[in-house]
């Protein structure tokens, strides 16, 4: 089969569903909604109506956002269908990235019972539990009475050796981040053989988006832990994702060992991403003043919003771009998760009652 | 109906500031001006002008109506529209108590969602308990226990119990507890305080799990009906406001427009200036209301539009409403230049009969025309119901397409793909068939034929609605030299005529005439001398011009090209037509198929399904094809012959326009 014929019918579909998503003016309309009933009912008429309804019949959030993560995981099986092998093996690893993030939160809940003690009660309700790649009893993860059980639960699944690095005396010690952090390390390794057994132009588009992607991470992370929360060379070689260019220069160089790492990679990163090289020369490394950690904060906001801003430049390339590609594929899930992410943080934002200017700006928008 | 765009003329009016609000009204109840800023007055003057300042700004007033529509939307109830009674009984507007209002029953309805919220999460629980115990895991995930408390009081241990979350059946003895193993150790803690103590009754310990599921199926189905109890309250007490919203939302909705007119006005000390676009034979209409709104103290001046750049000029398209749906096509291509021709009854007419060429048969013509009655009748019904698949368009449009169908069934004989009666003109499907015909259509080639015909008649009326335009506009370079002008209309003639000699002798010889080399030599001249013919204008009028070499560059480049373009671009858009034939070529076939597969089981009822089913694909997927392929056939083929789409379409300002937001 040609690329034409891989592509022909699922860039037709994509691209009139893209030219039907929202613009900007449905958000507004939602951040001016003084109450959370009201901005829910703007989603009446839209793609979103299924979100109204929930919430109609149900005024519960978490309901809302249960609804939100079906549809995503239902648009990334339906896309997995309309493709040829390799390219719906791909879509298949990045919806393992919704995966990773539904068993984060359902570990979360056994921990909150069987470590912290805490009754988790109706929450397991709003864990989604149906397979979404691989086979995980989701049940068997809450209700699990000790670590061991839990981790059963992820038998013959990518995430049983993960899990089998852990244990419920170090998870009481460390808290799930290392864990976690584990969990997106698979994903990322599994990203970078998806991406690895793609072929031609899509390997090329899913390479410079992700390479990016990953490298804006790394350097946030080194900004982050490092510097705010002075996690030490070992524990920042653990978070840091093993992939990218700027991973493997803080190997090459040693930089994540050095008492400043970005005054070594400062030079690196200048030169690949100048478009940061200000926010990341006003980065200090001082005391724990809250005037430094504030400062820091917002020089981290600037670069994630660098990291949208690139994200989005991107995408609209790859659709302005030869249409017989994964990037319309790639471009339809970002725009569909950036709006559902959106819609998602107004409504929290609503119930928590937040100001206008505070959505927005949690928003970057 | 007028063949052009509806003549304009713009208004300017001085009138005292007491007189405003009362002119303001008259205005927005005829609803026929649009308003443009006064900017042409010079600049001394002007600075003596002030500009509106609002009591309650329209973005405040904008986001309050949106708020109401969207809190009648969640009570199902209809957003109304404005009359002239509600402009005469307009009342103040008193935004912060609306907002309060608003605010009030915004919280009362939250609370209902909280409450609902509430039921949702108690609904969870007892749902997760169910799906253990009926799936086989009760043993895994469940802790059911039976007994009684030896100390305490049994309402104190349930409502403890009830905390962590569980069944209770504690209205008999022993009490039964059905609770998630998860939270076994809390159970215990609690229990052991009130000094549980297990039943050993076997049959009370095997039947608990199941006494508790009952329990808790009927909790969840409480919980249901509790659910859709609370969203009727929020519904019902929207809808016990409706009075109060449906009068705020007038309030709201005319203090916007008064503020949107408002907006493009200017003001002096004791004066309001205001001027904008009104339709010529609406004109004296609109003079006699400003006078009689401000008892004739005011001032009125009228410019014609022919005074005004062309462009600036808001254009109207007069159509009997009954071509409102192609008007929809034609708006939805572009607005037509003011003084041009007014596209819409060409549109309906050429799209109809493409579209019968195309779908021709007279019962599937009928089922659309039926679909679209009844679509629109649901509709009228139900006037708050959203668009579907088959929108309020489609079915206004269908009630068209419809009788254009059965028009063409008519004249090629076709009902339901059979050839039931007889042709008024050619049976369609019997020259598709291949079956011995009689008359001037024999085989497939003259169906094509005539579909050629067809286009070059839809090309030649483009080009002459063209020429109308370009006379009107007095743009008469354009019309003599243009590719859609009097050259483009020669040399397609001229193309027509040899293609046709070609054809009429078997594809052996060209035609040759005294009147072919001459007329052809001619028009060649005709486009090689346009750039100089420009170049010379643009000198007489004393405009900059490139020089000598450029000139010449531009002479042998443009020649070239518009010669290709003219030839290259009228073939193609004939050749184009041939669609009409094939489409109505596939219809046919498709339908003969179906009759074919049809008769393969000599069963009747399979016979009668499939031809149905057969009927309803057809109908659906080359009624399809049809309805796009004409609207591509109208937008590619004709309207770019005259059609420029430069206009700006004329937005007058009254009590029903359209949401008027910034």
């Amino acid at each position: 089969m040609s690329r034409v014929s891989d592509y022909a019918f699922v860039n037709a579909k994509l691209r009139a569903r893209i030219g039907m998503m929202h613009d900007r003016s449905l958000l507004d309309e939602m951040i001016k909604a003084p109450s959370l009933t009201e901005a829910a009912a703007k989603l009446d008429g839209t793609r979103h109506a299924l979100l109204a309804e929930v919430y109609r019949s149900t005024g519960d959030l978490q309901q809302v956002e249960l609804a939100i993560l079906e549809e995503e995981i239902a648009a990334y099986r339906e896309i997995e269908r309309y493709l040829p092998d390799i390219p719906s093996r791909f879509i298949s690893v990045l919806l393992e990235k919704v995966e990773g993030d539904n068993i984060k939160n359902a570990i979360r809940l056994w921990y909150s019972d069987a470590v912290r003690h805490h009754a988790i009660s109706y929450r397991s309700s709003y864990i989604y539990k149906k397979r979404i790649v691989h086979g995980i009893d989701y049940d068997k993860v809450i209700n699990a009475s000790s670590y061991k059980e839990m981790a059963a639960a992820f038998r013959d699944t990518p995430y049983e050796d993960v899990l089998a690095r852990f244990s419920s005396e170090s998870l009481a010690s460390t808290g799930l981040f290392p864990l976690e952090i584990e969990l997106d390390h698979t994903w990322f390794r599994h990203l970078e053989e998806g991406i690895r057994d793609l072929s031609g132009s899509d390997r090329r588009i899913a390479e410079k988006i992700y390479s990016v992607d990953v490298d804006l991470k790394n350097i946030l992370m080194i900004v982050r832990y490092s510097y705010s929360y002075h996690l030490r060379p070992e524990g920042l070689r653990h978070v840091m994702i093993p992939m990218g260019y700027i991973a493997g220069e803080a190997r090459k160089t040693g930089a994540l060992d050095a008492e400043d790492p970005m005054a070594i990679l400062r030079s690196i990163v200048q030169r690949h991403y100048p478009q940061i090289s200000e926010e990341i020369a006003r980065i200090r490394r001082t005391a724990d003043d809250l005037t430094t950690i504030d400062e820091n904060n917002r020089e981290i906001v600037l670069i994630e919003e660098y990291l949208s801003e690139r994200r989005k430049k991107e995408y609209t390339r790859i659709l302005a771009g030869n249409p017989f590609t994964i990037g319309v594929v790639l471009s339809y899930f970002f725009l569909r998760t950036t709006e559902d992410a959106s819609i998602r943080a107004i409504l929290s934002g609503k119930y928590y009652q937040w100001s206008e200017d505070k959505i927005r700006e949690a928003l970057g928008l | 109906m007028s063949m052009f765009t509806r003549k304009m003329r713009m208004l300017t009016a001085v009138v005292l500031e007491s007189d405003r609000d009362e002119v303001v009204r008259s205005l927005l109840e005829k609803g026929v001006m649009e308003f443009v800023h006064i900017d042409s007055l010079p600049a001394e003057k002007m600075s003596k002008l002030s500009s509106h300042s609002s009591v309650v700004p329209k973005a405040v007033l904008s986001d309050m109506r949106v708020r109401i529509e969207t809190l009648l939307k969640e009570g199902s109830l209809a957003i109304p529209e404005l009359n002239a009674d509600d402009a005469e009984a307009m009342s103040p507007i008193d935004a912060d108590s609306c907002r309060r209002y608003l605010d009030k029953l915004s919280l009362s309805l939250q609370s209902i969602r909280d409450s609902q919220k509430a039921v949702n999460q108690q609904m969870n629980a007892a749902e997760e308990l169910i799906r253990y115990s009926t799936d086989g895991r009760n043993s895994d995930y469940l802790d059911a226990r039976v007994g009684i408390n030896t100390h305490g009081s049994a309402s104190d241990l349930r409502a403890r119990l009830e905390q962590i979350g569980g069944i209770f059946l504690f209205d008999r003895k022993p009490f039964i507890s059905l609770t998630l193993r998860r939270d076994s150790a809390r159970v215990t803690d609690v229990m052991d305080k009130f000094g549980w103590t297990e039943s050993t009754d076997p049959e009370a310990q095997r039947n608990a799990v199941a006494e508790a599921t009952a329990e808790a199926k009927a909790i969840v189905e409480g919980c249901r009906a509790r659910l859709a109890e609370l969203s009727k309250e929020a519904q019902s007490r929207i809808r016990e406001k409706a009075d109060e919203l449906i009068a705020m939302w007038k309030t709201v909705r005319l203090h916007e427009l008064c503020e949107h007119v408002e907006s493009f006005f200017s003001y002096t000390k004791n004066t309001t200036l205001f001027s904008g676009w009104v339709p010529a034979d609406e004109s004296d209409g609109i003079a006699k209301l400003i006078y009689s709104a401000s008892s004739g103290r005011c001032i009125i001046e009228w410019t014609d539009a022919d005074d005004v750049p062309r462009e600036e000029v808001p254009v109207e398209m007069t159509s009997p409403r009954i071509f409102q749906p192609f008007e929809r096509m034609v708006n939805n291509y572009g607005t037509p230049e003011y003084g041009s021709i007014n596209p819409t009854p060409f549109t309906t007419v050429a799209y109809l009969c493409m579209f019968a060429l195309m779908f021709a048969d007279l019962g599937q013509g009928f089922i659309l025309l039926l679909v679209g009655l009844a679509g629109k009748w649901l509709y009228k019904k139900n006037p708050t119901k959203p668009d579907g698949l088959i929108s309020r368009y489609l079915c206004s449009l269908l009630i068209f397409l419809g009788p254009a169908s059965m028009a063409g069934g008519l004249l090629f004989g076709s009902c339901f793909g059979f050839s039931l009666i007889p042709a008024l003109w050619f049976n369609f499907d019997a020259v598709v068939e291949g079956e011995p015909v009689q008359g001037l259509i024999n085989d497939i080639y003259d169906i094509l034929g005539i579909t050629i015909k067809f286009g070059i008649v839809i090309i030649y009326l483009g080009l002459l609605l063209n020429w109308v335009n370009l006379v009107r506009k007095k743009r008469f370079f354009e019309l003599v030299f243009d590719k859609n002008g009097i050259v483009g209309g020669a040399l397609y003639a001229l193309g027509i005529w040899f293609a046709w000699g070609f054809v009429d002798s078997g594809y052996r010889t060209f035609p040759s005439s005294w009147f072919f080399a001459p007329a052809l030599i001619a028009c060649l001249v005709l486009v090689f001398i346009k750039c100089p013919v420009h170049f010379l204008i643009l000198k007489v009028k004393g405009e900059r011009t490139e020089g000598i070499g450029r000139l010449v560059i531009d002479t042998v480049m443009e020649t070239l090209v518009e010669v290709l373009e003219i030839f290259s671009g009228l073939l193609s858009n004939t050749l184009s037509f041939m669609r009409v034939a094939g489409l109505g070529i596939a219809h046919a076939s498709l339908m003969s198929a179906f009759y074919q597969m049809a008769a393969m089981p000599g069963n009747a009822a399979a016979q009668v399904l499939i031809m149905l089913l057969g009927n309803v694909l057809v109908i659906v997927l080359e009624g399809l094809s049809a309805g796009i392929q004409s609207l591509r056939l109208n937008y590619y083929e004709f309207f770019t012959k005259y059609f420029t789409g430069h206009g700006v379409a004329f937005e007058p300002v009254g009590l029903k326009s359209r949401i008027v937001a910034d």
